[in-house]
C-alpha cells in the first residue's frame, strides 16, 4: 500500500475548478515533485492535503485511512507535516521558541503549567535548529530573519511533528542558489535516512529535476502528465504549457 | 520615456528586485519574462507605487517617480493592469470604467466608452453587469479598457494571458497592438513566450529578481537554449 | 389594536433617527475602516449646535429646517477637522489604535461641550406647529414623527442615489472594495476620505439636530447615540447602507414594542437581537467577509523575560506597597487598593487582547458579574467575604466558558461588537431587574467582615489577591498554554499545522481573562462597599481597553504600567482640574501619536536602541 492515495480529489471555487479529479500516489522514501504555470492549482492541493480546505469531492487516504475530511490538527497528527509558500511563523517567537511550540505540541504538552514554554525541550529544538542550519540563529527574532531563513525555520517546524510525510510549499523561493541546493539536498536526506515521503512544489526546474524521483504537471487543476523527470521533460503538452500555447 | 535605474526592493524581508534597470521609449513594446515568482509583477508594482524601491530611480515623462504615490504617478499617465484584475465585484461595467477615467492628454485621442466598447465588443453587451459576474476573460478586458479610460501614455500589464482561451488571447493580441498605433508604450510582464512573441518589439529576462538577459524578440526567438533556460522546463 | 398601530408607527419613527447616525457611521467605516467612536460626539454636538442655530431662528417650519441644515453643515466641517488632525495620522495604526485615538476625542468633546453650553439640559421650545398631531386609528400620532417616518427612506434613497449615480459616489464605492486599485487609477483618497467624513459627520449632526424637538440635547447622548449605531452597523453588516436601514426598523421595532410587552427587558432585547443575527449571520444582515486588504502577517515583538533591572523594580515597587499602611493615609491607600485592582483587571484584558488577539469591548461584563455575584453571595446567601470572592471568580468564569466557545470563531469587530453586546447585557439586566439587582441604587453596605475589617487588613488581602492573580496570569502566558495561544494569534494556519485547536485555545484564554476579571470586580465590590450597574458599563470597559493599550499590548509588563499610569494620571486629574476629560483626551491621542507600542512598548524600544530585540 503507498503512504498516501490521493483519488478523484475536486475542488472548486465560485464555480471555477482549482483542482478537477486529481489522482496520484506516493511512496515512503520518494520524493515528488508537483509543478504547474501559474493557477495551476497546486497551493490548492497542498491545502487540501493538510485539511485547510475541504475537498468537494474525491478521497485522500494516508496508509488507507480516508483524511479528507479532518481539519488540520487531526492529519498533523497522524505525521502530515507541511511549509507555506509564505512562510507561516510565529513572529513574536524566537527562532528556538517556533520550533519548541512545534515540540510542545507533538508531546502534548500544550496544557502542562508546571514550567515555562521557553524550558521545554530546548535539546530536542536545538538538534532541529542544527540539521536545517539555524543553530546559530536560534535566539533570535523570526521577525527579522532573511526570507530564506524564515523557509528554513519552517522546515525545522514541519519536522519537529516526526512526520512520515512531509509537504513543502515552494521551500527555496527567495533563496541564493547555492541555498537552494543545499536545502533541497537536506529534504532527500532525509527521504533516504528516515525513509519520508516529500512532495514539493518548486519554480526553479532545475531544482525539480534534480532532486525529484517523480514529477507530477498540473494545468488549470488537472493533471497532465506524470512520470519521471527526463519523460516529462521531453513531454510536448508540457513544453506547451510552459512556453504558451500559440 | 519611462526609465529605471538600478532599483531595489523589499518585499517584507525578502529582496526581491536586485538593481534592476531597463528603459521604455515611446509607442514601444516590452515584455519582461520569466517564471513564476522571478520579480515581474514586484516590477510592475514598484513602478506605479503600490510598492517602494529602496535605492534606485524611477523616471517617468521626465518626473522622478520613484517616492511618488500611486495616484500622481496614475495622473501623469502611466496606467496599470493588475496581474488579478482587480475589478470592483460590485460596480457595474460602466461604473468600473466611470473610476478609470481622466482628463484627456495632448497627442492622444480621448478613449470614450464607446471607443472602448469597439475594442472589446464583449463589454458592450454587459455594461449593467457588476464585475463580481464576469468571466475571467471578460474582467480582463475590462482591467484594460479601465486603464485606458484614463488616457495613459504608457501601460503596464500584468500577465494579462493567464488563464485565458486562445480565441480571448487572440482579442487581446488585437487591443494592445492598436495601443501601440495609437502611440500608447505598453510594458508587459508574461511567462507566456508565444503570447508575448506576437506582441512585443523588445525583451528583457528575469530571474530572482534580477535582469538576466535584454535584447530583440527575434533574438530570443532564434536562442532556444536562453528560452528554455529561463521559462522552459 | 389601535394601540400596535401607533406602536408601529412610533418604531418607524425612531427608526428613521436611529438611521441617520448608523448611515454616516456605516460610510466612513466602508471607505475609511476607521471604528469611529466619535461618531456619537458629531451627534451630540449636531443637537448642541441645532439648539444655539434654532433658538435663535424664527419658530417656524421653514426656518426650522434651514436651522437643521445649517447644524448639519457646521458638524461636518468639524468632522472634517477630526478627520485633518487626528484620523488623518492614524489611518495605518491597528484598528484599536484607531479606536482608542478616537475616545480620545470623545473625552475632549465632551469637556468642549460642557464648557461652552454648560451642564443643563438644553430643550427646545416647541412652537404649535412643532407639537401638532394626527388623529391615527383613534389614537394621536405626532405630526413630527410622521415626518420623522418618512426622513429616514428619503435619506437612504438620497444616499443610494449619491453613490450609484455621481462620478463621486461610484469613486467611494470603487474605494470601499479596493483602495490600493483605486489609487493605482488615479484617484486621491485623501480627498475622497475628507469629503466622505464630511458626509458622515453631517449625517449625525443632521440626526442630532433633528432629535432636537423630541430629547433635549444633553451630555449623555454621545455615548448611547454611538452605542446604538454600532449595534446597528453591525446587525446590518459593516459598510452596508441597506443593511443599515433594516436594521434600524429592526431594533426601533424591537424597542417600540418591547417597551409594551417587555419593560423590563428593553435594553437586553436590543443586545439580544444582536447577539442572535451575529451567531446566525456572522457578518450582519447584508454584510459580506471583509475584503481580504491586511492578510499580511503582521511582525510583531518578541516577548523575553524581563530584564533583570525590571524584576527588581517590580519587586520594590512591591515591597513599597506592601507597607504602604503604615505612612499612608485612608485617601493615599484608596487610592492604592483601586490601583491594585486596575491591575488584575487590565491583566485580564490584556490575556485576551495581547496573546490571545481578541480585541473585547466589553470587559467589565465580567467585572461586573464578579462583582454582583460577590454581593449577592453575601447579601442572599450570607457568605463569607472569602466564599464572595470566590463566587465572583467562578459566576463569570463559567459565564465566560460558554460565551467564549461560541463566539471566539469571529473574528476583529464583530467579535468586539459581540463582547459590547454581552457587557450591555449583563449592564440592563443590573439596572432593570430591581427585585435581584437593587436596579439603579445597586446594592450597598457590603462592607468585608470579620478580621477584614480593619483597612490595612483589606488592603493587604486586595494586594495579595490582585498582585497574585496577575502573576498566575503572567505564569500561564509563559506556560505552553501562553504560548500555544500566541501561536494560534500569530498564525492561525500554521498553528493548526501542527495541531493546536484555535478555538479551545481561545475558549480556555476567554474563560481565564473572564475568571481574573471577575475577582477584580468582586475586590473592588467589598473596596468600595456597595455595586452598581456602572460596574458593567461601557466606561468601565473602557477604562480596561485604555489601559492595556496604553501599557502597550505587545510586553507582559504593559498591562500593569497601563493600570498604574491611566488609574494614577485619572486620580491626579480628577483632583487637579474639573477639566479632566479634556486633558486626559489629548493625553491618549498625543500617545496613540507618538508611540503607538505603548508606554512599555515605547520604554522598551528606548532600552533595546537599536538594538536587536
Amino acid at each position: 500500500m503507498s503512504l498516501l492515495e490521493v483519488r478523484n480529489l475536486r475542488k472548486s471555487f465560485g464555480g471555477v475548478s482549482a483542482v478537477a479529479d486529481l489522482s496520484f500516489e506516493l511512496n515512503s522514501g520518494e520524493m515528488l515533485a508537483l509543478i504547474g504555470p501559474n493557477g495551476a492549482g497546486k497551493s490548492t492541493c497542498f491545502d487540501l492535503l493538510s485539511g485547510q480546505l475541504r475537498a468537494d469531492a474525491g478521497r485522500v487516504l494516508l496508509e488507507g485511512r480516508d483524511i479528507a475530511t479532518l481539519p488540520p490538527q487531526s492529519i498533523w497528527q497522524l505525521g502530515v507535516a507541511r511549509t507555506f509558500q509564505v512562510p507561516a511563523i510565529f513572529s513574536s517567537m524566537t527562532v528556538r521558541e517556533n520550533v519548541q511550540m512545534a515540540l510542545i505540541s507533538r508531546h502534548r504538552a500544550v496544557w502542562r503549567f508546571s514550567r515555562p514554554a521557553s524550558a521545554l525541550f530546548r535539546g530536542e529544538a536545538d538538534t532541529l535548529l542544527a540539521e536545517v542550519e539555524m543553530a546559530r540563529q536560534a535566539e533570535r527574532a523570526v521577525g527579522v530573519l532573511a526570507y530564506g531563513d524564515l523557509k528554513r525555520v519552517e522546515l525545522a517546524i514541519a519536522l519537529a511533528g516526526s512526520p512520515r510525510l512531509l509537504l513543502m510549499d515552494e521551500p527555496t523561493a527567495g533563496m541564493a542558489a547555492d541555498a537552494r541546493g543545499a536545502l533541497i539536498g537536506l529534504a532527500r536526506r532525509l527521504v533516504r535516512e528516515r525513509g519520508l515521503a516529500v512532495l514539493f512544489t518548486e519554480h526553479d526546474m532545475e531544482v525539480v529535476f534534480g532532486a525529484a524521483d517523480r514529477v507530477l504537471v498540473l494545468d488549470r487543476g488537472a493533471l497532465i502528465a506524470a512520470g519521471d523527470p527526463a519523460a516529462v521533460r521531453e513531454n510536448q503538452r508540457v513544453r506547451d504549457i510552459y512556453l504558451g500555447v500559440e | 520615456m519611462l526609465s529605471v535605474e538600478q532599483v531595489n526592493v523589499f518585499y517584507g524581508r525578502a529582496h526581491a528586485l536586485h538593481e534592476v534597470s531597463f528603459s521604455l521609449a515611446r509607442g514601444e513594446t516590452l515584455v519582461l519574462l520569466g517564471r513564476n515568482g522571478a520579480g515581474k509583477s514586484t516590477t510592475l508594482k514598484a513602478l506605479i507605487g503600490l510598492l517602494r524601491a529602496t535605492s534606485g530611480r524611477i523616471v517617468f515623462e521626465g518626473h522622478d517617480i520613484t517616492r511618488s504615490e500611486s495616484y500622481r504617478i496614475a495622473r501623469l499617465g502611466l496606467g496599470y493592469v493588475p496581474e488579478e484584475r482587480r475589478i470592483f465585484p460590485d460596480l457595474t461595467v460602466a461604473e468600473n470604467l466611470l473610476v478609470g477615467r481622466r482628463a484627456q492628454r495632448d497627442g492622444i485621442a480621448p478613449w470614450t466608452p464607446e471607443r472602448l466598447f469597439a475594442l472589446f465588443p464583449n463589454l458592450a453587451e454587459m455594461r449593467d453587469r457588476p464585475g463580481a459576474r464576469m468571466s475571467g476573460g471578460e474582467q480582463q478586458m475590462l482591467a484594460i479598457a479601465r486603464t485606458l479610460m484614463g488616457n495613459p501614455r504608457a501601460v503596464l500589464l500584468d500577465e494579462p494571458s493567464e488563464g485565458l482561451a486562445p480565441v480571448i488571447l487572440d482579442q487581446l493580441v488585437a487591443a494592445i497592438r492598436a495601443l501601440r498605433e495609437q502611440g500608447v508604450a505598453v510594458l508587459l510582464a508574461e511567462q507566456n513566450f508565444r503570447f508575448a512573441a506576437r506582441i512585443a518589439e523588445r525583451a528583457a529576462l528575469i530571474e530572482t529578481g534580477r535582469i538576466a538577459w535584454s535584447g530583440t524578440l527575434q533574438e530570443l526567438a532564434a536562442d532556444g537554449g536562453l528560452r528554455g533556460r529561463y521559462l522552459g522546463v | 389594536m389601535d394601540f400596535l398601530a401607533v406602536q408601529f408607527l412610533t418604531g418607524l419613527a425612531s427608526a428613521s433617527s436611529l438611521f441617520l447616525v448608523a448611515a454616516g457611521l456605516t460610510v466612513i467605516f466602508g471607505v475609511t475602516r476607521v471604528v469611529n467612536f466619535a461618531h456619537g460626539s458629531l451627534f451630540m454636538l449636531g443637537a448642541y449646535i441645532g439648539w444655539s442655530i434654532l433658538t435663535r431662528l424664527p419658530r417656524e417650519p421653514g426656518w426650522f429646517a434651514l436651522g437643521v441644515l445649517g447644524a448639519a453643515g457646521a458638524t461636518a466641517l468639524l468632522g472634517v477637522m477630526l478627520e485633518a488632525i487626528v484620523l488623518r495620522r492614524v489611518y495605518r495604526a491597528p484598528e484599536l489604535f484607531q479606536l482608542l485615538a478616537t475616545f480620545g476625542v470623545v473625552l475632549m468633546v465632551q469637556d468642549a461641550t460642557l464648557a461652552v453650553w454648560g451642564p443643563n439640559d438644553l430643550s427646545l421650545a416647541r412652537p404649535a406647529w412643532l407639537r401638532a398631531s394626527v388623529a391615527i386609528a383613534g389614537q394621536r400620532f405626532p405630526a413630527y414623527d410622521l415626518f420623522l417616518i418618512g426622513i429616514g427612506p428619503l435619506v437612504l434613497l438620497a444616499l443610494w442615489l449619491l453613490l450609484h449615480r455621481t462620478r463621486w459616489g461610484v469613486l467611494v464605492r470603487a474605494a470601499t472594495q479596493d483602495r490600493e486599485m483605486t489609487a493605482a487609477l488615479g484617484v486621491d483618497q485623501r480627498l475622497l476620505f475628507s469629503a466622505v467624513f464630511a458626509l458622515g459627520a453631517g449625517l449625525a449632526g443632521f440626526g442630532g439636530a433633528l432629535s432636537l424637538p423630541d430629547q433635549s440635547a444633553n451630555l449623555q447622548m454621545d455615548l448611547s447615540a454611538v452605542v446604538e449605531a454600532f449595534v446597528i452597523v453591525v446587525i446590518g453588516g459593516l459598510g452596508s447602507l441597506p443593511g443599515a436601514y433594516l436594521a434600524s426598523l429592526l431594533i426601533g421595532l424591537l424597542q417600540a414594542f418591547g417597551i409594551v410587552f417587555v419593560p423590563r427587558a428593553t435594553l437586553v432585547l436590543v443586545f439580544v437581537a444582536m447577539a442572535a443575527v451575529l451567531l446566525i449571520r456572522p457578518n450582519g444582515l447584508l454584510g459580506r467577509p471583509l475584503a481580504p486588504g491586511q492578510i499580511t502577517q503582521e511582525i510583531r515583538p518578541v516577548i523575553r523575560a524581563a530584564p533583570t533591572t525590571l524584576k527588581w523594580l517590580g519587586l520594590a515597587c512591591l515591597v513599597l506597597a506592601i507597607v504602604a499602611p503604615f505612612f499612608a493615609g485612608p485617601f493615599l491607600l484608596s487610592v492604592l487598593t483601586e490601583c491594585t485592582i486596575a491591575i488584575l483587571f487590565a491583566a485580564s484584558l490584556h490575556v485576551m487582547m495581547g496573546p490571545g488577539g481578541m480585541p473585547s469591548f466589553g470587559h467589565a461584563a465580567w467585572f461586573g458579574l464578579g462583582a454582583y455575584a460577590a454581593a449577592l453571595a453575601v447579601e442572599r446567601g450570607g457568605a463569607s467575604t472569602m466564599v464572595a470572592l470566590l463566587a465572583a471568580v467562578l459566576v463569570p468564569g463559567i459565564f465566560a466558558i460558554v460565551f467564549g466557545w461560541f463566539v471566539v470563531r469571529l473574528a476583529g469587530v464583530y467579535l468586539a461588537m459581540l463582547t459590547l453586546a454581552f457587557a450591555q447585557v449583563v449592564w440592563a439586566i443590573a439596572f432593570q431587574w430591581d427585585a435581584l439587582t437593587g436596579g439603579d441604587n445597586g446594592i450597598l453596605g457590603l462592607w468585608p467582615g470579620g478580621w477584614l475589617r480593619s483597612a490595612p487588613a483589606f488592603y493587604w488581602l486586595t494586594l495579595a489577591i490582585c498582585v497574585g492573580g496577575a502573576l498566575v496570569l503572567r505564569r500561564a502566558m509563559m506556560a505552553p498554554f501562553g504560548y500555544a495561544l500566541r501561536a494560534t494569534r500569530d498564525s492561525t494556519r500554521r498553528a493548526q499545522a501542527i495541531g493546536l485547536d484555535p478555538r479551545s485555545l481561545r475558549a480556555a484564554a476567554f474563560a481565564l481573562a473572564g475568571a481574573a476579571a471577575g475577582l477584580a470586580g468582586g475586590v473592588f465590590a467589598f473596596a468600595k462597599g456597595s455595586v452598581f450597574p456602572g460596574y458593567a458599563g461601557i466606561g468601565r470597559s473602557v477604562d480596561a481597553l485604555v489601559m492595556v493599550l496604553l501599557g502597550g499590548v505587545d510586553t507582559m509588563a504593559g498591562p500593569i504600567v497601563g493600570a498604574l499610569a491611566y488609574t494614577g494620571l485619572y486620580d491626579v486629574l480628577l483632583l487637579a482640574t474639573s477639566q479632566w476629560r479634556f486633558i486626559l483626551g489629548l493625553a491618549i491621542i498625543l500617545l496613540v501619536m507618538a508611540f503607538p507600542e505603548g508606554i512599555a512598548g515605547a520604554t522598551r524600544r528606548f532600552w533595546l536602541r537599536g538594538r536587536e530585540a
